[in-house]
């Protein structure tokens, strides 16, 4: 049986490889979709990453606790039914205590059933895992999803208003540069970002 | 046959026992915060709609008005009153439901006090494209309905948008969304209006 230590350095491994080395969207690139739609301002952003965290964390608990009794061929059917209620959930509270936000993340927010970072966790960690272990994954890949959507919507925003969380950072002579706030900027900003990644994490031969 | 139920039964029991626990988890979600979710959308109605008619306060004329969708589906809706300070009737507002593009879109409709020209339309829920059908939302568009006559609207996917006529210059790129629209508001326009007529309505605020 592992001990006490061994044990917390293997969660702290899976927290950490949810925020680097594993990151949903910069080294797995799962999750595109909500990742270019949402990063015009960093409060929706974040938002969407609290509700995907959300999301992930409950669904991995509840596939982790079935995770026995899965029929093989009803899995993915499982996966969906657990995923889609607890969007629903997600969308339900939004639209109850923060309607505007609702309002400004639309429809990317029932689009989380089909995002591929849950689906995938539940399939690649959350089914064959303890709850232990399926949880620290939630958490560490909801933390790097969160992360990387709010530098991406901070460098967005800051360059598209002059703003960072809707408080002015530039200099009034700035002159701000509308397109990072359109659908183009959000393609430049994540190729930028990606290169940066690559860049650093490239082995030397 | 007992075969075949009890193999069902091992395949399916988990699945069917986790639909029973979501559906019921989703139950008590709704209840708890649907109230909440209705009263925020009731927020919003008297804000869009306070917004195309002036400082106007909104008061039910008719209640659970059935519009034909168009597609032999009813649709529920409420026909309010907007009031002036001086309680005078300034105009008329209603929520309208059509299909747009991606979803269900949800207008408040605005009209005159004689239900001759509108005062425009606010979006209360749509799902259109962001950037594209979504423009709906925008001033160019919205702009052409405000003091269009309350009668059969037309799109048309070239004209002047300045000009306030009967023609509506569709969004560019976003045809499907703009035709949606208009197809609402001429459905609604028309079973709305026979409605007020044949309740009395019309003529009180005349």
């Amino acid at each position: 049986m592992p001990s006490n230590d061994s044990a917390n350095v293997s969660f702290a491994r899976t927290f950490a490889a949810g925020i680097w080395n594993e990151n949903p969207v910069l080294r797995l690139l799962l999750g595109m979709c909500p990742t270019l739609a949402v990063t015009a301002a960093v409060k929706p952003a974040l938002t969407m990453g609290l509700s995907v965290i959300f999301v992930l964390f409950c669904s991995n608990i509840v596939v982790s606790l079935m995770r026995n009794m899965l029929k093989p061929h009803l899995r993915i059917l499982m996966f969906t039914l657990t995923i889609s209620t607890f969007v629903t959930i997600a969308d339900l509270f939004l639209k109850a205590f923060a309607p505007v936000m609702s309002e400004t993340l639309g429809p990317y927010v029932p689009l989380i059933i089909v995002n591929c970072i849950i689906i995938c966790r539940a399939e690649a960690c959350a089914s064959k895992n303890t709850l232990a272990v399926s949880i620290v994954d939630a958490l560490g890949m909801g933390a790097g999803f969160t992360l990387t959507l709010c530098v991406l919507a901070g460098i967005r925003e800051l360059l598209a208003t002059g703003k960072v969380f809707e408080i002015q950072v530039m200099p009034g002579a700035f002159v701000p540069w509308a397109a990072m706030g359109m659908p183009v900027g959000a393609f430049i900003t994540l190729g930028l970002l990606l290169g940066a990644v690559n860049l650093i994490t490239r082995k030397n031969p | 046959m007992l075969k075949n139920v009890k193999y069902f039964a091992e395949q399916s029991w988990l699945l069917i026992a986790a639909s029973f626990v979501f559906g019921l988890l989703l139950a008590v979600t709704n209840t708890a915060w649907g109230p909440m979710i209705e009263q925020n959308e009731i927020n919003k109605f008297n804000n869009l709609a306070s917004l195309l008619l002036t400082d106007a306060s909104f008061e039910t004329a008719l209640k659970d008005v059935e519009v034909d969708s168009g597609k032999g589906k009813k649709i529920k809706t409420s026909i309010k009153k907007g009031v002036s300070r001086d309680s005078d009737c300034v105009g008329w507002a209603f929520v309208c439901e059509g299909s747009g593009f991606a979803d269900k879109i949800k207008l408040v409709l605005t009209v005159d006090a004689a239900f001759e020209k509108l005062a425009g339309f606010g979006v209360l829920a749509s799902n259109e494209t962001p950037g594209f059908g979504d423009k709906i939302k925008g001033d160019y568009y919205r702009n052409q309905f405000v003091g269009a006559p309350a009668a059969q609207l037309v799109l048309s996917k070239t004209g002047d948008d300045k000009i306030i006529d009967n023609e509506i210059v569709a969004i560019t790129g976003a045809t499907v969304s703009s035709e949606a629209v208009v197809k609402t508001v001429n459905n609604y326009i028309k079973q709305i209006k026979t409605c007020m007529q044949t309740e009395g309505l019309l003529n009180n605020a005349e």
